[in-house]
């Protein structure tokens, strides 16, 4: 083995400019290859980190205006979803398991003696948090008792809490006013995107004259397998709030919706088809790379034929020549690649220190595994780019190979 | 007996068919110095590749140390000419991206010698050659009898039952002819079988069988 590898490494360095033109091309692809499924990871980490405060399963719907004249009512009338729907929902729509309402004022101002925040304030039900996917830091979430008792309490986002009193910590326990009133703070959370204060429902209904409204529901539907029965979950729900409140169920306006199954269903198939491109790319680039080693080591092979003629001449057998170029071929590849896989790894690295963080590219590296699965690919390439060369050489008869000059 | 052939015949296929060798009779005895000569063409380069078994005859039979060297296949060929040829050059087929040490143990890399032991044995045979000093040195660093001692020290390595040379001083002044032949003439006093293709009166003269050939057949001897 050891002679293979001296064998080899002369020959290879016989050949300088020829070894590093063609391990070039192939550690051109891998280069490539790996900066590519890189950088389709930071893009599928960026989604996939989007998707974190998402529920699956759960179809989000707000009241709108109609568009259409249905029932009587023309067009431009006010859809008003009712606390009640989502019983009806419950009720009336297969596989509906929860249908949790959400009111909200856009701004409240919340006041302690250190600071005051305006932002948004979410009247919610109890479990709502899961569907919404909220993380809770310390404390606890809207209660049962806090609903029975329309208490004034209140869970507030981690950045409200350190606003309004420094530390997450001192929040806890709290008081903070609020609509002139007086609320504890029982908790504090972390979202991707909501910073809304968490109230519960009914404590906002009897603050709020009571009137029944809800500015949106999250409808959990159990039993979703494909994108149409995400779109049938959203149908079925569309009509029964139609019938309800009198609208066209073909009137889009009337009713906004984000299926968050569906979307979900499809952020997975764009980042499989992503997945599946890159590879396609890759491997197209790699077969190039590997036709340019093929091409080379026919060259190498033509223009060695007479080393080869005394080679045979002086007792090498056919397998012994085959083993060499293939040896060499497998050798450029291997060597080459492995260096474009370091180059590629190492770019990366830079990408994921200066870019890494973004909203749309996030964490742009490839693991050992791939690295691992790229370096197998490569010694087949290699083989495969060695395999016709070689059985060209050997094919031709030492007589001949040592008349070639 | 080391070398027999018996109604040997070998025709090149082509549109007008190459008849080469022609009902060719040859014996050879063991530590003979025997040089075949003939014109350009006259089949003699052809008899040595079939007597080295690099290229295959049609009909008759070769026999080679009592083998019959027959429709043999690539891999049974190598290890024959391996360990039973050693075969030198007109030019000499020295690999140039190797040393002079390389080239000579290369035949026993082949046979799956160590390195150490190959090496050692290359030494040796340098040594013998009175090469012992060039031995790190590339062929592009060697005179042309430097070289042609480096290829009879490479033939001698396996220690063969014969040595197969294809015009070993056609690429050499008349002074280092001379010592070429002088080592050739050395090798067989020592019980060395050697062949000698030459179209070199001198040379011919300088072994101690001539065989005439022409036209694809053994006219005289």
């Amino acid at each position: 083995m050891f002679d293979l590898i001296r064998e080899i490494g002369q020959t290879l360095s016989n050949n300088k400019l020829r070894t590093i033109l063609t391990g070039g091309a192939v550690a051109w692809g891998i280069f490539m290859l790996i900066v590519l499924l890189g950088a389709a990871r930071g893009v599928n980490n960026a989604g996939r980190e989007n998707l974190r405060g998402q529920s699956f399963n759960v179809i989000s719907i707000w009241p709108g205006w109609t568009s259409k004249a249905y029932g009587g009512f023309k067009e431009g009338r006010q859809v008003k979803l009712k606390d009640k729907d989502g019983t009806t929902l419950k009720q009336k729509v297969h596989g509906v398991s929860k249908a949790e309402p959400f009111a909200s004022v856009d701004t409240a101002k919340l006041i302690t003696a250190r600071d005051a925040v305006s932002g948004g304030f979410g009247a919610i039900f109890p479990g709502v948090e899961a569907s919404e996917r909220a993380e809770l830091l310390t404390g606890r979430f809207i209660n049962q008792r806090d609903m029975a008792d329309a208490r004034r309490v209140m869970v507030l986002h981690e950045r409200v809490a350190r606003q309004l009193f420094g530390t997450t910590d001192e929040a806890l326990g709290a008081t903070v006013q609020c609509m002139g009133l007086a609320w504890t703070v029982v908790g504090i959370y972390s979202h991707r995107w909501r910073t809304q204060t968490f109230v519960p429902y009914a404590t906002f209904k009897e603050l709020t004259g009571n009137t029944n409204n809800v500015n949106q529901y999250d409808v959990t539907v159990e039993g979703l397998v494909t994108e149409s029965d995400g779109d049938a979950a959203e149908q079925a729900i569309r009509n029964e709030l139609a019938r309800a409140h009198n609208f066209d169920p073909e009137d889009k306006s009337a009713l906004w919706s984000w299926n968050q199954f569906n979307s979900y269903l499809r952020g997975n198939m764009a980042e499989s088809i992503l997945n599946w491109a890159v590879w396609i790319i890759g491997i197209f680039m790699l077969i190039s790379g590997i036709v340019g080693v093929s091409n080379i080591m026919f060259v190498s092979v033509r223009e060695r034929t007479h080393e080869i003629g005394i080679r045979r001449a002086i007792g090498a057998k056919p397998r012994n020549i085959l083993t060499q170029i293939l040896a060499e071929a497998v050798a450029i590849t291997t060597i080459f690649g492995y260096i474009g896989v370091v180059l590629g790894m190492l770019v990366l690295q830079v990408i994921n220190s200066l870019f890494g963080n973004m909203e749309m590219f996030k964490n742009p590296t490839v693991d050992i595994s791939i690295a691992l699965q790229v370096t197998i690919v490569l010694i087949i390439a290699g083989a495969f780019a060695g395999l016709f060369p070689a059985l060209k050489a050997i094919k031709v008869k030492p007589v001949e190979a040592l008349r070639d000059e | 007996m080391i070398i027999k052939l018996k109604d040997v015949n070998k025709t090149y296929p082509g549109i007008v068919p190459l008849h080469v060798l022609k009902d060719i009779n040859l014996e050879i005895e063991r530590g003979e110095l025997v040089s075949i000569m003939g014109a350009s063409g006259s089949g003699k380069s052809t008899l040595l590749n079939i007597l080295g078994i690099l290229d295959n005859y049609d009909s008759g039979e070769y026999f080679l140390d009592g083998v019959l060297i027959r429709n043999l296949n690539e891999n049974r060929a190598a290890e024959l000419r391996n360990r039973m040829i050693g075969f030198v050059f007109q030019s000499f087929n020295l690999i140039n991206y190797k040393n002079a040490l390389e080239n000579v143990a290369l035949p026993l890399f082949y046979q799956g010698v160590s390195r150490r032991k190959r090496n050692e044995m290359a030494m040796q045979q340098l040594e013998r050659m009175g090469l012992a000093d060039r031995a790190h040195h590339l062929p592009g660093e060697l005179s042309g009898g430097q070289k042609q001692r480096v290829a009879i020290a490479r033939a001698l390595i396996t220690r063969p039952s014969i040595i197969l040379a294809d015009e070993p001083t056609g690429a050499l002044d008349s002074h280092t002819s001379k010592e070429v032949m002088e080592v050739f003439r050395s090798l067989n006093t020592e019980g060395m079988t050697i062949v000698i293709v030459t179209h070199d009166p001198k040379v011919g003269q300088a072994t101690n069988r001539i065989i005439h050939i022409a036209d694809g057949q053994i006219v005289n001897e």
